[in-house]
Formats: C-alpha cells, sequence, structure tokens
C-alpha cells in the first residue's frame, strides 16, 4: 500500500524521531512511505487565529502537494483534524472544495490508519513501563478517533495501561491561546499534569505533538519524572 | 444590572478569577456534578444523538420562520385576554413594563429567574419608578441581599459563592442567625420570601419556551417561585427573547426534556408550568391581567448571518459545564451575564467586539461544549468565525499578530520560504538552547517558557534524516 | 369569553425580522415532519403495570412516598396518612373525582378528629389561599401522570386551585391508574390535539415531579424551598 506523509511542522523541526518511528513503523507493516518534500504547514495556527484568508494560502498549497497521493497520513490528530476540515473551508467553491474534499477524503491520522485501514491492532512492539494516555481534543472530538491508539497501546509486549483521571480534559495547549492566554493555559496544563501523576504512569503517551509540546515542557520544568512519548514511538518499539 | 458586569478590563479579570481558590473549587465540583448527571441522564435515553438532532431540527425551523411564529403567538397570546408588546429596545421593555407596573399601583414586584431582565437592566428601571424589587429564585436572591453581587452562572447564579459565604451575607443583611447547614439557609429564605410573596402585586417571569399554537408560556423550576409568582400576584408580566419559542405543545416537550438533561441530569425538573393568559372566569388564584413582552435587544442582528445558530440555544449551560476555560476563571471573567462558551459568541454579538474582543480567544477550541450542546451548536466554530471576523472585518488583532501571520502564510504556502525558515530556526533560536530546551525564550515565545520549557530545533529537520536515510539505503 | 388583550409594535418588529432573514414577511409555514422522532421509542408498548414500576422507581429518586392501594381502601388510606404525617389543617380540589372515588365523606370524618378540612371553593375567593397558605396538607387528583419522570400533570379549572399544590407543606396527588402514560410526549400531544379542534386550553398546566427543592447553594440538593417539602403519590387501581 503507498502512503504519503504528512509530517507535521512540529515534527520535522522539533520531534524528528516521531517523524522517523512513523516511516519505520509504516514500513514495517508493509507500506511504501514517500514523504512529498514540498509539504509545509497545514495551515491551522492562522486558520484558528482567525487568519483564514492566509490559512487558505497554504490550504491550497497542500492539496496541491498531495494530489496525487493514495493515503495520506499523519502523525498527529489535530493536523489530520485540519485537512479533513478543508472542505468545509472551501465550502462553494467550485474549485477548491472538490479538491479539498478528496484531500480530506484519503487523510487519516495515524492510529486511525493502522486499525481501520491496515486492519492491525498488534504492532509487534515491546516497551517496558507503566503508561497512560492523553486523549486529545481534536483528535476524538472532531475527528473522531477514539479507540484506534487504546487498541494499539493495549497490545504492546510490557506496557501497562493505566487510565488517566479526566482523560477528557483539555490540555490548555489550544495553539496560540498557548500564548495568548499563558495565564489560563498554565492552570489547564497543571491540571493535566496532576491528572497524570495521578493516573501512577511513568510515561505519557500522546498522538498529538502540540499536546506533548505542552504538557511534557510543563513536566520538564516541574522535574516530574515522567517520560513524554508519541504514541508512533512507542509502537516503533521492540 | 445590564449584560456587562465589572469594570476591570479582561486580564485583571480573568487574574482575579484564577486567584479565588474557593470559586474554582466550587465551579470545580459543580462541574464535575453537571457532567455526570448530565452523562447519565443522557445514557438513560439510550438514543442521545437522535434527540440532539431533532432538537436542532426543531430550533432551525422555527427561527428561520420566527417572524410567523411570533405573530402566531402574539394572536393566541391576545385571543385568550393577554396583551403583548414588541420591544426592538431594552429601554423599550422597560418602560412598557414600569408603565403597566405604574398602572396598577404596583409596589412590590417579586420576579422568578429571567436572564433577559437581567439583561435589559429592568430591576434599576422599577426601582427608579419606585418599586421594591424582589428576586425569588433562591441563586438570585442570595446575590441580590448580597448588594448586587453580579451572577456567575445561567443556571445557578450563585455558584461561587460557599455556604459560610452565604451564611454571612444572610447574618449581616438580614439578621440570620442560625449555621451554615443549606437546609437552615433554605429554610430561612422560604420564610422571609413567602412573606413577600403573600403581599406582592405584581409578579415577573422570564420565559423559557413560549408556545405559538397557543399562546402558552412554560417556565421550567425547580424551587417552585415561579409557581409563587404567577399564582398569587393579581398582574403577571412575562418578559422573553424573542428566540425563545417553538411552534406547538410537541416541540415543547423535546425542548424541556433535553433543557432538563442536559442542564442538571433531571428527566424534568420539580415544576414545568404552562401559563396560558390570566386566569379564566371562576378561578380563584392566578392573575387577573397578563402581559407578554417580547424583547430584540440586538438579536435580531444576527438573523441571516453565519452566526444565526446561537439563537438556537436554549440556556441550559452544558457548555458551559463542561468548560476547562470557564473552570479556572469562572464567570465573572468573562464581563457578561452571560459566560462560558455560549457567553463567548453571544456576548460579542451583543455588546460588540470593541468591549468584548477577548472572549473568543479565550478557548482552546476543544470542542467540549460543541459536543455537548443539545441543540448541536457548532459553538467553537463561532468562536472561529469571531477570530476571523475580529482580524478580517474589524481590524482590531494585534499589530504583532497580524505580522507573524503574514509571515506564516509566506512561510507556509511557499515551500521554498518554509525551507528557509525551518532552516534558520536553530540558528535563530541557537542563543536561547540550553540542555536541548529552551527555558526562556524570546518575543511571543517569553510567554509559553515562562510556564513550560520549549523544546530545541533539531540541528537537522525530519526531512533532511529523511534524505539522508533515502540514500543510505541506495533509494 | 373575555375581552382580548392588545398587541403594540407588532409589525414594524416582525418587518425587521423578515428583513434581516432576508425574505418578505412569511405568514403561513407548516410545520414539517422530523426527520427523528426518538420520544415516541420510551417506554413504547409497556403495560401499565410496567408502567407502574418505572413511576415507582422514579420516585425513589424525586424524594417522593408511593402508596398503592384499590379504591375501596383509599379513603382509609388517606386518612391515615393525614395523620400519619401530623396534619392538622387540609385544602383540596372541589373535583368530582373525589366523590367518585368514595371520598366525599372525607371532610366530615377528618372534622371530627380535630383536622380543618377546606375543599377549593370558587366563591371563596381569597379566603382559599389564605388557608392553602397555611396548611399542612393539600390533597389533588393527578390529571395524567408521566411514568418515566415521576410527573402529575394538573389542569386548572375553576374548582382546581393552583395553590392546593403549591402553599401547603406536604402535598398529596392521588393518581387513578388509568392516567398514567409513558411520558410527556403522550400530554403534549393530547394538548395540541385539543388546540387544533379549537379546544381551550387550561390557563395553568403543572408538570409536577415530586417535592419543591433547589440546588443553589454549593449544589447540594435541598428539598423543600418554596414549593411543598413533602409529596406523596397515592396510586389507586380504578379499573
Ligand atoms: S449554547 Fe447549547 S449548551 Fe450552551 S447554553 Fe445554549 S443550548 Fe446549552
Amino acid at each position: 500500500m503507498k502512503v504519503s506523509l504528512f509530517v507535521t511542522c512540529l515534527i520535522d523541526i522539533f520531534q524528528t524521531d516521531v517523524g522517523l518511528d512513523t516511516v519505520e513503523l509504516l514500513e514495517r507493516l508493509g507500506c511504501e512511505v514517500d514523504f512529498p518534500e514540498m509539504q509545509t504547514c497545514c495551515g491551522q495556527p492562522a486558520y484558528n487565529s482567525g487568519y483564514v484568508d492566509k490559512a487558505k494560502e497554504s490550504m491550497k498549497h497542500m492539496i496541491n502537494v498531495f494530489e496525487h497521493s493514495e493515503y495520506v497520513v499523519t502523525p498527529s490528530g489535530s493536523c489530520g483534524t485540519m485537512f479533513r476540515e478543508y472542505p468545509h473551508v472551501f465550502k462553494g467553491d467550485p474549485v477548491w472544495e472538490p479538491r479539498a474534499q478528496k484531500l480530506a477524503d484519503k487523510t487519516y491520522e495515524l492510529t486511525q490508519f493502522i486499525v481501520d485501514v491496515l486492519g492491525v491492532e498488534d504492532v509487534g512492539a515491546k516497551l517496558n513501563g507503566k503508561a497512560t494516555y492523553h486523549t486529545s481534543c481534536h483528535m476524538t472530538r472532531l475527528l473522531g478517533v477514539k479507540e484506534a491508539p487504546m487498541k494499539l497501546l493495549n497490545k504492546v509486549d510490557g506496557l501497562e495501561m493505566k487510565p488517566l483521571p479526566h482523560n477528557y480534559n483539555c490540555c490548555g495547549f489550544g495553539g496560540t491561546f498557548s500564548v495568548k492566554m499563558s495565564e489560563i493555559s498554565e492552570q489547564m496544563v497543571d491540571e493535566k499534569v496532576q491528572s497524570v501523576e495521578d493516573s501512577g504512569a511513568e510515561i505519557l503517551v500522546g498522538a498529538d505533538c502540540g499536546c506533548l509540546m505542552n504538557i511534557g515542557g510543563r513536566i520538564d520544568r516541574k522535574g516530574k519524572p515522567i517520560k513524554v512519548m508519541h504514541i508512533a514511538s512507542v509502537l516503533n518499539s521492540r | 444590572m445590564a449584560m456587562k458586569i465589572g469594570e476591570k478590563p479582561f486580564k485583571e479579570r480573568v487574574s482575579d478569577g484564577i486567584g479565588d481558590l474557593f470559586m474554582r473549587g466550587a465551579v470545580s465540583s459543580a462541574q464535575g456534578r453537571f457532567r455526570s448527571g448530565r452523562l447519565n441522564a443522557a445514557e438513560e435515553l439510550g438514543n442521545w444523538e437522535d434527540w440532539r438532532k431533532l432538537g436542532e431540527e426543531i430550533r432551525t425551523h422555527t427561527i428561520e420562520n420566527l417572524d410567523y411564529y411570533l405573530e402566531l403567538l402574539s394572536e393566541n397570546v391576545t385571543k385568550r385576554g393577554g396583551h403583548v408588546f414588541f420591544a426592538e429596545t431594552a429601554e423599550e421593555a422597560n418602560e412598557y413594563i414600569t408603565n403597566v407596573v405604574k398602572k396598577n399601583n404596583g409596589k412590590k414586584v417579586v420576579k422568578s429567574k429571567s436572564m433577559v431582565t437581567e439583561e435589559i437592566n429592568m430591576n434599576e428601571a422599577l426601582e427608579n419608578a419606585g418599586c421594591e424589587v424582589i428576586e425569588s429564585d433562591l441563586g438570585e436572591w442570595i446575590l441580590q441581599v448580597d448588594d448586587h453581587d453580579p451572577p456567575s452562572h445561567i443556571v445557578t447564579p450563585a455558584l461561587h459563592k460557599n455556604k459560610e459565604q452565604i451564611r454571612d451575607v444572610f447574618r449581616d443583611k438580614l439578621g440570620y442567625d442560625k449555621t451554615e447547614k443549606p437546609e437552615e439557609l433554605a429554610l430561612f429564605a422560604r420564610e422571609k420570601l413567602r412573606e413577600e410573596f403573600l403581599q406582592a402585586d405584581i409578579g415577573i417571569t422570564g420565559c423559557n419556551f413560549a408556545i405559538a399554537e397557543s399562546g402558552t408560556i412554560s417556565l421550567v423550576t425547580n424551587e417552585g417561585n415561579a409557581r409563587m409568582v404567577t399564582t398569587i400576584p393579581k398582574t403577571q408580566i412575562t418578559v422573553m427573547g424573542m428566540e425563545r419559542i417553538v411552534p406547538t405543545w410537541e416541540e415543547m416537550e423535546v425542548l424541556v426534556s433535553l433543557l432538563t438533561r442536559a442542564a442538571v441530569g433531571q428527566k424534568l425538573t420539580s415544576y414545568i408550568t404552562a401559563l396560558t393568559g390570566p386566569k379564566q372566569v371562576g378561578e380563584v388564584d392566578g392573575p387577573e391581567e397578563f402581559h407578554l413582552v417580547i424583547v430584540d435587544n440586538g438579536r435580531s442582528k444576527i438573523l441571516g448571518t453565519a452566526f444565526q445558530s446561537i439563537l438556537h440555544c436554549i440556556r441550559c449551560a452544558a457548555c458551559i459545564n463542561v468548560c476547562p476555560v470557564y473552570r479556572h476563571v469562572g464567570g465573572h471573567s468573562y464581563g457578561s451575564i452571560y459566560p462560558g462558551p455560549v457567553g463567548a459568541v453571544l456576548t460579542p454579538l451583543l455588546g460588540g467586539y470593541d468591549e468584548y474582543k477577548e472572549l473568543p480567544y479565550a478557548s482552546t477550541l476543544c470542542a467540549a461544549c460543541t459536543e455537548a450542546c443539545p441543540v448541536k451548536i457548532p459553538l467553537h466554530e463561532h468562536l472561529l468565525r469571531h477570530r476571523q471576523g475580529i482580524v478580517e472585518k474589524e481590524g482590531k488583532a494585534p499589530v504583532f499578530e497580524n505580522i507573524s501571520m503574514k509571515a506564516f502564510s509566506m512561510g507556509t504556502a511557499s515551500p521554498s520560504m518554509y525551507n528557509i525558515g525551518s532552516r534558520l530556526a536553530p540558528k535563530a533560536l541557537g542563543a536561547f538552547v540550553k540542555d536541548d530546551k529552551i527555558s526562556d525564550g524570546p518575543g511571543p515565545l517569553k510567554n509559553w517558557t515562562e510556564i513550560r520549557d520549549f523544546p530545541a530545533p533539531k540541528k537537522d529537520r525530519f526531512r533532511d534524516l529523511y534524505k539522508k536515510r533515502k540514500k543510505e539505503r541506495g533509494e | 369569553m373575555m375581552a382580548a388583550g392588545q398587541v403594540y409594535n407588532r409589525n414594524s418588529f416582525l418587518d425587521n425580522l423578515a428583513k434581516n432573514l432576508g425574505r418578505e414577511r412569511r405568514h403561513q409555514v407548516e410545520r414539517p415532519e422530523w426527520d427523528h422522532n426518538p420520544q415516541w421509542g420510551v417506554l413504547k408498548g409497556a403495560t401499565q403495570d410496567e408502567l407502574v414500576e418505572v413511576l415507582k422507581k422514579q420516585c425513589l429518586l424525586i424524594h417522593t412516598d408511593v402508596h398503592e392501594t384499590v379504591s375501596s381502601e383509599l379513603p382509609a388510606l388517606i386518612t391515615h396518612l393525614i395523620k400519619e404525617y401530623g396534619g392538622k389543617s387540609v385544602v383540596t380540589w372541589d373535583d368530582p373525582r373525589f366523590e367518585e372515588f368514595g371520598l366525599s365523606g372525607l371532610p366530615k370524618e377528618l372534622n371530627e378528629e380535630e383536622i380543618a378540612v377546606r375543599v377549593w371553593d370558587q366563591e371563596g375567593g381569597e379566603e382559599n389561599l389564605a388557608f392553602s397558605a397555611t396548611a399542612d396538607i393539600g390533597i389533588t387528583f393527578s390529571d395524567a401522570t408521566l411514568a418515566e419522570s415521576g410527573t402529575v400533570v394538573l389542569f386548572s379549572d375553576k374548582g382546581k386551585g393552583r395553590a392546593v399544590s403549591l402553599l401547603p407543606v406536604i402535598y398529596f396527588a392521588i393518581i387513578p391508574k388509568s392516567t398514567i402514560v409513558p411520558r410527556m410526549t403522550q400530554v403534549a400531544k393530547h394538548i395540541h390535539n385539543k388546540v387544533e379542534n379549537g379546544e381551550l386550553v387550561p390557563s395553568c398546566v403543572n408538570f409536577i415531579s415530586g417535592p419543591s427543592n433547589s440546588a443553589d447553594i454549593e449544589m447540594n440538593l435541598i428539598v423543600g424551598v418554596h414549593g411543598p417539602v413533602r409529596a406523596t403519590y397515592i396510586i389507586v387501581d380504578d379499573k
């Protein structure tokens, strides 16, 4: 199966390992992975700040970049959600709406792709430790991916999954919200870090780099002994 | 009290809210109870999604035909001997209400809970006309006794107060001498207010749903105060926001079922009271005179815009009860009697961006509100739409953001610009990196690093590593 | 029939709404068939006995006592309950069902036990209210009863004052078993049909589910705020 990786800008610049883990994982599952080099950003930062016209420029660019892909897979629930939103953004545009729809229809978040398209739940990963999983808001509420990550994590050899109290709470990232409303964001991320501690986990797993950067950054700042891992890296552990 | 509450700027209100640990504890535990109540009630029904879709259908149809249904409603009210006043502004509404009260020689007015009368500042207008106005909803009454402390929630307005504070208010203002036990506090209120009810000559209510087909207004309560207000005084005035209407009893029933479940997790509240006109000939209790005041006060500007669905709101507060931002900052931070997600959407529409442009940004767009709303209002999309309006139509966004967003679109719409920008990131930020992380960042990053560490950009980007890997594998 | 009321400012107000909605005023609108109708599925096909069980279970949740009896035992049960609750004054509706259920002798019987009873009296005016305001117990029949929510529905009328179920400290509702329906849907439909047939809707329809309560103080449930502090339902087999 041919898969185009949409790696997202956060992973491209800051979390390069997650990108490599994603490639290795997909290849191991029998996919042929390519990385369209012209890709940039899904446009979400501008879109969510209200700069819709500016966001549309990046969106059009991304539609072009992935025009000929068979599947587009991204290790980020939020960016995947953004791709799925494109038709909505271009609603009524005779040229761009259908093209956006085509991209939306073939875009999958990584775990969603593995479980729903590849039909795999046990990826043969092995990792020792107690972990808990942060359900990101966009991925669960907007993209509707709720079960897939847990199905995959439950099959990881050696990994003991702990429930995360109040898992439905937002971590307080919200893109520019984290800097614009930093005082409120701080309260929210503290609450999340507290929940992670209460879960008794040593590893916090997530499927969204934004959330993980936020929670992880706070965990580091507070010097908590909790390791933060992207789900791609967990699933690529052997 | 008009819609606006407090004079401080947004940032200060938020800091005050965050600093109020008692309030936050109270809100947080209330949210927990609201949440489980709502989820249990939804689960018991089994097909909550179908209910929500029905609610959405009903509200969409009704608001699209609002002029028709309001006409029908007013016809039917008058057929039963009631009077109807259409008020385009708060002033018009207050003037009419004051005149009715004066004509009936009203001295003492008892009120049941109503957000729209808060919005139009009706109490003050009546007080200026020499009337005594008494709130009879327990929460509202507590706030009134406490020198008009503003409400912080649309269903439980005194949510921010604990029982000790309430005891102190009663003691200082009314000579209460018992404990802070909620039962004793409530009994005290019952006795005090019972006297007021029996003496009142005017009763004023809000309206949950007016029923067009029969000219009926319905009130959804637990305490029984709305029944008091509509049983004892000789004159009843009901004030409704113009959108609080349904076609027939059948839709009223559905929306009440959604409202009570979404608001408090009850199958029905203790009292749903449906009133049609004044009392009938031969009936002993109930008002002799009935007036319905239908208020626009800025709502009609929302019709026909992309925000129209906010008029579908049934004021259940489910969105407020799930909102993490509300949990941490409390209701007063919103600077409006309409707090939380519904407030962040509605308040700027009614009060303008000049005063309320921060509210749409006080959200992570986590969509918990949208998921909770029983009539499927896409609240987080409306917040985004506001941001878009503020940026593109009104130009009210900060200059810095404007420039950086320009840079963003240049950098992301063009791969070569993205390439240059992302390659430069490690150099640009290099000076701030320590131990592979940034703890004290420049510019807008500062707000981030005051709270959390920021990862250092990697020397080689993923795309560089990917290329290398490809080469190594001889591809 | 009473005189029609007045309407003020209607046309300019509604014209403005139509204008903002981008069209002419609409004077005829058909209420559509809704695509979803989950309300009719609730307790669908339940027998009358099953509905009684649902009602009883719900009453536990809403702090309401339930008694079941047959009509021949009803007068004795009511007298017993009044005494058990220590009622010294009782107000009831003036409703033919009191007689149908053999309760017309109640006032006299109770008076002999020094319990004051007042039957709502349309000639009595304010005295009804004054009596109710200090009465211990108010008693009405239920005009319709909703199993799902534990609700009695009361239609106001000349002999059926609003205050009887509101002002006394304790409220008794007598529920003929035949009045029980699954939920509010059936009653709403019934009233809607009346409206369609041009019949008058009662000036006050109350849907009462248990005693009055409030959660306004720290979200603690307080039972009994402005209305009755206790509610008791008496289900009577009328078949
Ligand atoms: S917006 Fe929706 S959830 Fe919020 S108060 Fe209104 S109806 Fe309830």
